[in-house]
């Protein structure tokens, strides 16, 4: 089964935050996706990655931690106790403890609009195209594409400019 | 009761995105984003962060929703919509029996076209010709500079040119913070292969995507239009063709870029010779390039030259009148060109047309029915100094905030207070409001229904998603409620009795040849809108202008030969920095909208001067440090950021929270814009307390009136 997720390319981000904002629409007041600024040369956006091998998923005592059928890991409220094991585990520091329902929170890839057909609210509104939803493979296939047309597209010009010299 | 999407246009920027409202019986649920919309603005319903947050500042608790009258200076009163009307149009009758011109109405590039056009209407028929918007504080000079050269104050092309141009110059002009949907297409195009030229005073987010990235001082942009040129012309890359067959003026302009060598324009600029011979080579070679620019190119006593000048540089490479070129200034607000089109103006008529041209004015005099004044009027700093000369003293403002937004601040608030009248139509309270005698609560954008003009000419209509709070009215409404009351019943183009904005756009069609073909039915019907110029129905409208002709009256592109002038005010020994303006992407303008909405201020929650390393250890500033920032004009208290961003000797600070009461409102002779972009300043370290002490003379962003409830 094809695993969706955000890709995130660094280097179209320009840090507008919009993903934020509307991560925080879309989700009462919060936002899950995070922009970071890199020594005012760049800045990357970094949400939850849904790994493949989550360790957030195994360690979860009460299973309540669990991958939908695109692949979101995603969590049942009902079932958490707040343990922040998760948390702990977690590489990037994406859950966080919701103090009030005394759960934890994180990222879903917005399954209430994929349940409607749509793509996650941050991949949606990115003015630039930094995040892109859909199959890792098939992103990196038409990123390979991409790549190869600029050669060519390169390899032609430098081809004009030789000829001319001649 | 079912939930609908109802169709808008963003409320924010010159973008004009479209978006979805989820709306429940006339309140908000959320947004969606107008994915389905072929050809649109924003491809695919791509939205920024204010767009995002577009919902938040309307459920703000502090909307105004009565008609107010003031008791004493800040201090309000409930009244009814009639009494309110009533005295608004008896005191504008009285000053118009007596002395019109000692009125001033301000327009808004926040509001739709129809009140606009309203508003310019209800001026004239009053009298006068004192009508302006705050398109003088930003894009004047831009109207006036293109206007001169190439015949029409309007971007000459639309997006789509700038995703299939080759090199894209960008000037003065923080594209990515400002119009991040905007961005998108120069992001696309350099995907393609374009390359990307940023000159900025500061290293912007812009400027991390810039194949060539310029560090000019600010206010030294013609000693870099003109080193550019003197190359182009030196090395023989301008199209000789097109400047033979459609340019006039190349050999003056060859003569004036004589002496702007690229290292006499190092000396002035501090941009290293090399690379303004390379920026010139990439952008005449490339075949398809566009020059796109915003306040740091206009903002400025020779931001008219300026823009000539950016212009003059895209005509003598032959960057005009096709496809995937072009010059394009990039309006801040979303309906900044419409406001201009339909004669916010003092000098103008609906449609640009003169108000000193006898003919014009006896075509208005008779469609309006009344008799017209040719004297051109006064622009929003000079309606500030004629108050001062007891001049002007009256103001109508319609949804604009002066005291934050004009430069020299603490001129503006003693101006204000010397006003015998003034009228405030807004949305909320602000800053300006304080000095109001008469406040009338507006429908905000989303809450009634229009057309707006876009950055690129594009002409949109925007329904009705929500219900206005409490008695707020549409803009359209109020005017034509006053006009009436001032005796303007007459039927059709000689009164104000509309009943909806339909009407108005109509009557708009009838006045203005640009507009003649944009009729409300056809912009109900195609949600992606129409390019002016559209004359006829049957007309598809313009994608990009100028392929047969300018529209100077000889069909030539008059090229501008500038020689060099620096800013007004220079740093001296007393005042040693440089200080200009920015903004953040999260802020709009003078905060009355975003500064309400809790995910952005969240988000950018106060300003942040940026200052040099250098200079800020040789002051011993630390980022987070308070500073004060003095000009001969006042002083603002902000907390500091130390960074590279900005050089030597400069100082950035961003202006939504109330820095114009550092900047100079020294005028362009031509376009009367403030230079607000660059101005000398000093800095010191304060404690927190003495920066609390300090902010109590700044005017609140977000102010509290006392009401009294009626």
């Amino acid at each position: 089964m094809a695993r969706k997720t955000i890709f995130i390319d660094f280097s179209k981000c320009i840090e507008c935050r919009a993903c934020e904002v509307a991560c925080e629409r879309e989700h009462n007041g919060r936002s899950f996706i995070n922009v970071f600024e890199w020594q005012e040369m760049a800045a990357m956006a970094l949400n939850c990655r849904h790994c493949e091998k989550a360790p957030c998923v195994e360690v979860c005592p009460t299973n309540a931690l669990y991958r939908d059928e695109d692949g979101a890991v995603l969590l049942a409220p009902q079932k958490c106790i707040g343990c922040l094991m998760c948390g702990i585990v977690c590489p990037f520091g994406i859950p966080e403890l919701d103090v009030l329902d005394k759960i934890m929170m994180k990222c879903d890839l917005c399954s209430h609009r994929r349940a409607e057909g749509k793509l996650p609210a941050c991949v949606e509104t990115c003015p630039t195209d930094a995040l892109l939803f859909g199959d890792f493979n098939d992103i990196q296939r038409m990123r390979r594409r991409e790549f190869t047309e600029k050669a060519i597209e390169i390899a032609k010009k430098g081809e004009r400019i030789s000829l001319r010299a001649l | 009761m079912e939930e609908k999407l109802v169709p808008v246009v963003c409320p924010y920027c010159g973008v004009g995105c479209r978006l979805y409202i989820k709306s429940l019986d006339g309140y908000p649920r959320g947004i969606e984003y107008a994915k389905d919309i072929p050809g649109i603005s924003n491809e695919n319903g791509k939205l920024c962060p204010k767009g995002n947050a577009v919902l938040e500042y309307l459920l703000a608790k502090d909307r105004l929703k009565k008609p107010l009258k003031a008791t004493e200076q800040g201090k309000f009163v409930e009244i009814s919509w009639s009494e309110a009307i009533k005295e608004v149009a008896e005191r504008l009758r009285a000053y118009s029996k007596d002395d019109p011109n000692a009125m001033m109405f301000f327009g808004s590039a926040r509001t739709f076209n129809e009140p606009n056009y309203l508003i310019q209407k209800l001026a004239r028929m009053l009298g006068t010709n004192n009508v302006d918007h705050c398109a003088r504080l930003c894009h004047s000079s831009t109207v006036s500079g293109l206007k001169a050269v190439f015949g029409a104050g309007a971007m000459t092309n639309t997006y789509k040119d700038i995703e299939e141009a080759n090199v894209i110059f960008i000037i003065g002009h923080n594209y990515a913070e400002t119009h991040p949907v905007g961005f998108r297409y120069v992001l696309k195009a350099k995907e393609r292969g374009a390359k990307v030229i940023v000159a900025d005073p500061r290293f912007t987010r812009t400027a991390w995507f810039a194949d060539i990235f310029l560090q000019h001082y600010p206010g030294t942009d013609i000693a870099l239009l003109n080193g550019m040129m003197h190359v182009i012309i030196k090395e023989n890359l301008y199209d000789e063709d097109f400047v033979m067959r459609r340019c006039v003026g190349f050999d003056e302009l060859a003569r004036t870029v004589e002496k702007f060598t690229p290292e006499y324009v190092e000396k002035i600029t501090g941009v290293p010779a090399e690379l303004i011979v390379q920026a010139a080579r990439t952008f005449a070679t490339a075949g398809k390039g566009v020059i796109t620019w915003a306040m740091g190119l206009t903002q400025h006593t020779h931001g008219h030259d300026n823009v000539r000048l950016a212009a003059t540089l895209s005509a003598i490479c032959g960057y005009q009148g096709k496809e995937g070129c072009g010059v394009s200034p990039m309006r801040g607000q979303n309906n900044v060109q419409g406001a201009c089109d339909l004669g916010v103006l003092p000098n103008v008529f609906p449609g640009y047309q003169a108000v000193t041209d006898p003919e014009k004015r006896k075509f208005f005099e008779e469609f309006w029915g009344v008799e017209l004044s040719g004297e051109v009027g006064l622009t929003v700093i000079e309606a500030a100094h004629a108050i001062e000369k007891g001049k002007v003293k009256a103001y109508y403002i319609m949804g604009e905030n002066p005291v934050i937004s004009d430069a020299n601040t603490n001129h503006v608030l003693k101006a204000l207070q010397k006003l015998e009248f003034m009228v405030v139509q807004d949305i909320v309270p602000t800053p300006t409001m304080e000095f109001a005698d008469i406040v009338l609560p507006a429908a905000a954008m989303l809450e009634n229904e229009g057309s707006l003009t876009n950055t690129e000419r594009r002409v949109q209509w925007s329904f009705q998603a929500l219900n206005p709070p409490g008695e707020a009215r549409p803009d359209w409404w109020i005017v034509s409620e006053i006009g009436k009351a001032a005796g303007f019943s007459g039927d059709g183009a000689r009164g104000f009795r509309y009943t909806s904005p339909e009407d108005i756009l109509r009557e708009i069609n009838a006045c203005t040849p640009q507009y003649g073909g944009i009729t409300p039915e056809r912009l109900k019907s195609n949600l992606a809108g129409i390019h002016w110029p559209c004359p006829s129905e049957d007309h598809p409208g313009t994608r990009v202008l100028y392929k047969e002709r300018f529209l100077t009256p000889d069909g030539k592109a008059h090229l501008a030969a500038v020689d060099y002038r620096g800013p007004a005010e220079v740093p001296d020994e007393e005042y040693p920095f440089l200080l200009t303006t920015v903004r953040y992407v999260g802020h709009y303008h003078t905060l009355t909208m975003t500064g309400r909405s809790k995910a952005l201020v969240k988000r950018w929650p106060e300003p942040l001067a940026e200052i040099h390393p250098e200079d800020a250890e040789r002051l011993g500033i630390k980022t987070g440090d308070w500073i004060k920032i003095e000009t001969k004009r006042g002083a603002y208290p902000v907390r500091a950021k130390v960074t590279r961003t900005v050089k030597k000797g400069v100082i950035a600070v961003p202006w939504h929270w109330g820095a114009n009461v550092l900047t100079n409102d020294a005028l362009d002779p031509v376009s009367k814009i403030p230079e607000t972009k660059a101005c000398a300043c000093r800095i010191a370290k304060i404690s927190e307390e003495e920066a609390r002490e300090l902010m109590k003379a700044v005017p609140k962003v977000i102010p509290e009136f006392e009401v009294v409830k009626g």
